[in-house]
């Protein structure tokens, strides 16, 4: 008969299932490796007009999208075979949200991986990838303390990530006027400026992904998502300056 | 947190039909329900799930004083269907049962035919004064058990010479024959095949446009199909009550989760 402590973490009586979530678990954490050196590689990649690195960035994209994949039919599988209930379901519902998120971070990965093929092409525009990789570093952190909380259930450290994306906000808010005003000063620069403002759009948008991870590892501990709404910061980026 | 089926069949359910408070049950020495309080809502499908020997069967034959027939068994607390105690020496229990109905884990239907199986209790209690009324009453109540398309040519012919999943929902229409307004159910497909299992849980549901429905079941799957409450016992106790989109998907209780995770049994 069951004993009436019940320890949280108990095992599965049919250990195959507990083997089955582990593995959809050990799949996550392997593309969260992968995206986490995608990030890196890309911004170091970026910032040293390699072009031969950014490369092997846009390859290793193909590994985690298939990770993905096999995420979604394992998922299924999970599904179809356990009908997964309470914390199980939880986690068999949020491996497959985080799969996508992890998914997505990857491709703007690669996308930085492909600009830079053109921007190495191009004049450098001073500070700016150093900007870039500073704020890609704060996003590969907050994709690490997401990961982390992950596996620790700790919904405290999702709810700090959260509320980190702030500041990625505010570095692709002050990157957004730089690139405007290089490019009105020197049109010649609109080329690379574009392509660097798309960049840093795209790594605030995985910062936004890297969010919507915290917010599952929330909903996964406490069985609900958090609902007060994130602070957004100023608008600057969609306001017009008429002073110039 | 609402319920997650907004398409299923609107009722409105916010009456309580049967109220228990502290109720405890002893067989001889041994406790086997302590201190239970739960609401049945009208016109709600309410699941008891726990493992074996948690006493929700025990508690369902509270409901209808089926426990009366132990004679060791020895009921307190208190029970009230429509706000009027159900072990109050006034109630004839035969009476109760006919309002709160039962139908067993095993088909059992009586060594009669198909009619004279649901016409054994309208007879008894008299609710037909003629054949032409009896014999409305058993159709209608055939028709409600989702098996008259297929017993309407025979029903003469023995209940017993049927599928089990027939037998079933012939059990189903004799224990709503009576017109109860509560149906309990103990384990009633556990001997059924899958098809049969649909069949029955279809009915269900119907059932609860017009009934109060609680159902005892082994299959956390069938609990989380059918009911809109589930209650969770374990060993005697009622650990957890709750919505059952709630109890299935974020259990409070940290029994309730290692029960449906099966990780307890």
């Amino acid at each position: 008969m069951a004993n009436p402590s019940f320890p949280p973490n108990e095992q599965h009586i049919v250990s195959a299932y507990d083997r089955d979530l582990e593995g959809i678990q050990a799949m996550i954490m392997k593309m969260g490796g992968l995206v986490e050196t995608a990030i890196t590689d890309a911004a170091a990649s970026l910032d040293a007009r390699d072009d031969e690195s950014a490369a092997r960035v846009r390859e290793g994209d193909k590994a985690i999208d298939a990770l993905e994949e096999q995420v979604a039919q394992e998922v299924a599988r999970l599904i179809a075979l356990r009908a997964p209930m309470g914390a199980d379901l939880r986690t068999t519902l949020t491996v497959l949200k985080i799969s996508g998120n992890l998914e997505r971070v990857g491709d703007y990965a690669k996308n930085m991986a492909k600009r830079t093929g053109v921007l190495v092409q191009l004049d450098p525009i001073e500070g700016a990838t150093t900007s870039i990789r500073r704020m890609c570093r704060a996003v590969e952190a907050m994709l690490k303390d997401a990961l982390d909380a992950y596996i620790q259930r700790d919904a405290d450290l999702a709810m700090d990530v959260r509320e980190r994306d702030r500041e990625i906000d505010q570095m692709y808010n002050a990157l957004f006027r730089e690139f405007l005003t290089y490019m009105m000063e020197d049109p010649r620069s609109i080329t690379a400026c574009m392509h660097l403002h798309f960049i840093a759009k795209n790594t605030e948008r995985m910062g936004d992904h890297v969010t919507s991870i915290a917010e599952q590892v929330i909903y996964l501990v406490t069985g609900e998502m958090p609902d007060e709404p994130r602070p957004k910061d100023s608008k600057a980026a969609y306001e017009i300056d008429h002073s110039e | 947190m609402n319920d997650m089926r907004p398409l299923e069949r609107i009722v409105d359910s916010d009456t309580i039909k049967i109220a228990a408070r502290g109720v405890q049950v002893h067989y001889g020495e041994t406790q086997a329900i302590k201190d239970v309080d739960v609401d049945i809502e009208d016109h709600t499908v309410t699941a008891f799930i726990g493992p074996s020997g948690c006493g929700k069967s025990t508690f369902l034959r509270c409901l209808n004083r089926m426990n009366d027939t132990i004679d060791t068994c020895r009921v307190r607390g208190s029970i009230t269907l429509d706000g009027e105690d159900i072990y109050d020496k006034s109630v004839d229990p035969v009476q109760l049962r006919a309002k709160v109905g039962m139908v067993f884990q095993k088909p059992n239907p009586f060594p009669k035919s198909i009619y004279d199986n649901v016409a054994y209790g309208p007879r008894i209690h008299g609710l037909a004064r003629n054949k032409a009324e009896l014999d409305g009453i058993v159709e209608r109540s055939l028709r409600r058990g989702a098996i008259w398309d297929e017993v309407k040519d025979r029903l003469d012919a023995p209940g017993t010479g049927l599928s089990g999943g027939q037998q079933q929902r012939l059990c189903i229409a004799r224990a709503i024959a009576t017109e109860p307004e509560v149906l309990l159910m103990d384990e009633p497909c556990s001997a059924l095949d899958p098809i049969a299992t649909s069949q029955v849980e279809e009915l269900i549901d119907e059932l609860r446009t017009s009934y109060s429905v609680v159902i005892v079941t082994h299959s956390m799957q069938q609990a989380a199909r059918v009911s809109q409450k589930t209650a969770f016992f374990h060993l005697g106790a009622l650990v957890e009550f709750g919505e059952t989109g709630q109890i299935f998907t974020n259990p409070q209780d940290p029994r309730t989760e290692s029960y449906i995770t099966g990780k307890i049994g």
